[in-house]
């Protein structure tokens, strides 16, 4: 048995599998159907100030090798979050640690759920920052492709928490590495990339867009070699650890974002496909170790050889 | 209890032109089934596809762990699923709320069924799940689309049957059906239970409110996790929201709703 344990700014994980936030609701969804105990971290659904309706139906379209989804980030806000029984003190009865995904439509928006968490962070291991949704009109990924608007919004959740802060970075920017710099240096301890890819699928029976949305964000098995090229890239700019996502549905795929920087992996649409994924690419990247004579999957971060 | 299986095809096929009944070995999820309920199949062979389909249960057995399911092939996964014999598919189930079977004797139930949609309410007639038998009205586009009558009267169920071509039955709506039996004095035991195509859904609906009652109605909706985690499966519902209403998911908050909580866009 080799030892999956990695650590994320502090944060121990007891194997590097990670659910990807908005693929995995608040955690209580799944209780059946995957035991949480064996998995390295839980991401639930991104958290706004205001409940939010999402977008209108459809929200999703199956293409090839992949999924659209246009939700728009659904959620029933933070009050109901911190006290509802089945969001945070459901979460806070769970032996994982789990990270809260945050949104806003402003700068504002972000500063004021991460304060409300920081005053209730107990049973919460970090805050993820959403500056990388493709799907609604304000905030999101209007954030995520400007270097300094991106600076902002995480200096200014920097300053009101002490939870370790982890920036999740959109794949629709020309330079990732500027990204990743300005996040780090704005006080992010982690990174997690990569969100959708914005998309679109036409119905050629009416001619109108999939989604009601008309655009929405690509994921799934089409996305993968475009995320592994991105975790480089950011794991080239900066030290601090990723957390790399995009289509991973195997322990093969993890093995190869680990080797391109990632410390931990996301795991996303193929929880739809199949929920035991989870464990079973903890269980894969052990048998992989073990073929490879390796004690631990620290051994692989960033491993890639380029020479 | 959910539970995700690894299931023996028994048996799969045809049962009228385009509908199927495949068989399944899911002692677990046919134990757990209740009326109403679905599974969400990974269909075999479609590796470039990403999302299970949704399927409401017809039959489920304990005693002998057989699990059935009435299809129609509608698009690449049925008709990939149509062709499967001798293998096995990943089910997650029992899924979704259902429908409230009814054992006061002064209710008399009622079941509106558009196409397959009589499917979903096998169980629901079923002496396993409800004391009273319902009255059913099935509608159809034609005779070769009316199927499970004889299943239903088997049950000992009476089944009416309207079809827009006149093939068999009423000629018309099953909501010609329906709104004759509401017009009757005894319509105030009636409880009505319905899946089938939107606009019957909703005539339905429309129909039962206005007599003053209420219906179970079964949505049917694309579904990506089938669990209720990731919100793809949402329809409008009355709320005390600022603007009146609320999205809630087909997939757990459903797939039956009450008719009166229903918004139609």
């Amino acid at each position: 048995m080799a030892d999956l344990a990695v650590e994320l700014a502090g944060i121990r994980l007891r194997n590097p599998v990670v659910t990807a936030s908005g693929t995995f609701g608040y955690g209580k969804d799944y209780l059946d159907l995957v035991p949480l105990e064996r998995i390295g971290a839980i991401t639930v659904k991104g958290v706004s100030p205001f409940p939010s309706h999402g977008n209108p139906t459809p929200r999703t379209a199956e293409v090839t090798s992949g999924m659209l989804n246009a939700i728009g980030l659904q959620n029933p806000g933070i009050d109901k979050f911190i006290h509802g029984a089945e969001y945070l003190p459901f979460l806070r009865t769970l032996h994982t640690p789990v990270f809260v995904n945050i949104w806003g439509r402003t700068i504002d928006d972000y500063v004021e759920v991460a304060r409300r968490l920081e005053a209730e962070k107990q049973g919460i291991a970090a805050l993820e920052i959403n500056i990388s949704c493709p799907n609604i009109k304000q905030g999101g990924i209007a954030f995520g492709t400007d270097p300094k608007m991106a600076a902002a919004v995480v200096a200014a959740v920097r300053a009101v928490t002490t939870l370790p802060l982890i920036t999740k970075l959109s794949p629709n920017v020309s330079r990732i590495g500027d990204f990743a710099r300005a996040a780090v240096d704005a006080g992010s301890d982690i990174l997690s990339l990569i969100n959708t890819i914005p998309a679109m699928a036409i119905d050629i029976e009416s001619w109108r867009p999939k989604l009601a949305n008309v655009t929405g964000g690509l994921s799934g098995p089409a996305i993968k070699p475009v995320a592994v090229r991105l975790v480089h890239e950011c794991a080239k700019a900066v030290k601090a650890p990723i957390i790399g996502m995009g289509g991973i549905t195997c322990a093969a795929d993890a093995v190869e974002f680990l080797l391109a920087g990632a410390t931990a992996v996301g795991v996303g649409t193929a929880i739809f496909t199949h929920p035991r994924v989870l464990v079973e690419i903890a269980e894969g990247l052990d048998a992989y170790l073990e073929r490879k004579g390796l004690a631990r999957v620290t051994d692989l971060i960033g491993q890639v050889r380029l020479d | 209890m959910k539970f995700q299986v690894q299931a023996e095809i028994l048996r799969n096929r045809p049962i009228a032109a385009g509908y199927y009944q495949i068989d399944l070995r899911a002692p677990q999820i046919a134990a757990a089934a209740r009326p109403g309920q679905f599974v969400h199949v990974r269909i075999p062979l479609l590796e470039h596809r990403v999302l299970r389909r949704p399927f409401s249960i017809y039959d489920a057995d304990p005693a002998t762990g057989r699990l059935s399911v009435i299809y129609k092939v509608v698009g690449e996964g049925t008709d990939v699923l149509s062709r499967r014999q001798e293998d096995t598919a990943d089910l997650l189930g029992p899924l979704g709320n259902g429908f409230t079977p009814p054992d006061d004797p002064g209710v008399q139930p009622v079941i509106v069924a558009g196409g397959y949609g009589c499917a979903a309410t096998y169980l629901l007639a079923s002496p396993r799940f409800s004391s009273r038998r319902p009255l059913c009205l099935f509608g159809a586009r034609s005779r070769e689309d009316l199927l499970l009558v004889e299943e239903f009267q088997a049950l000992g169920c009476e089944v009416r049957t309207a079809t827009d071509d006149g093939s068999a039955g009423r000629k018309g709506f099953v909501t010609e059906l329906l709104r004759e039996l509401l017009e009757a004095p005894a319509a105030c035991s009636l409880k009505v239970f319905a899946c089938g195509p939107n606009p019957m859904l909703k005539a339905v609906s429309t129909l039962v409110l206005a007599r003053g009652l209420d219906a179970e109605i079964s949505l049917d909706h694309a579904m990506c996790c089938g669990v209720g985690a990731c919100f793809a499966c949402v329809v409008k519902r009355k709320a005390e929201t600022p603007d009146g209403w609320e999205y809630v998911r087909t997939c757990t908050d459903g797939p039956v709703f009450p008719a009166s909580s229903t918004v139609w866009d």
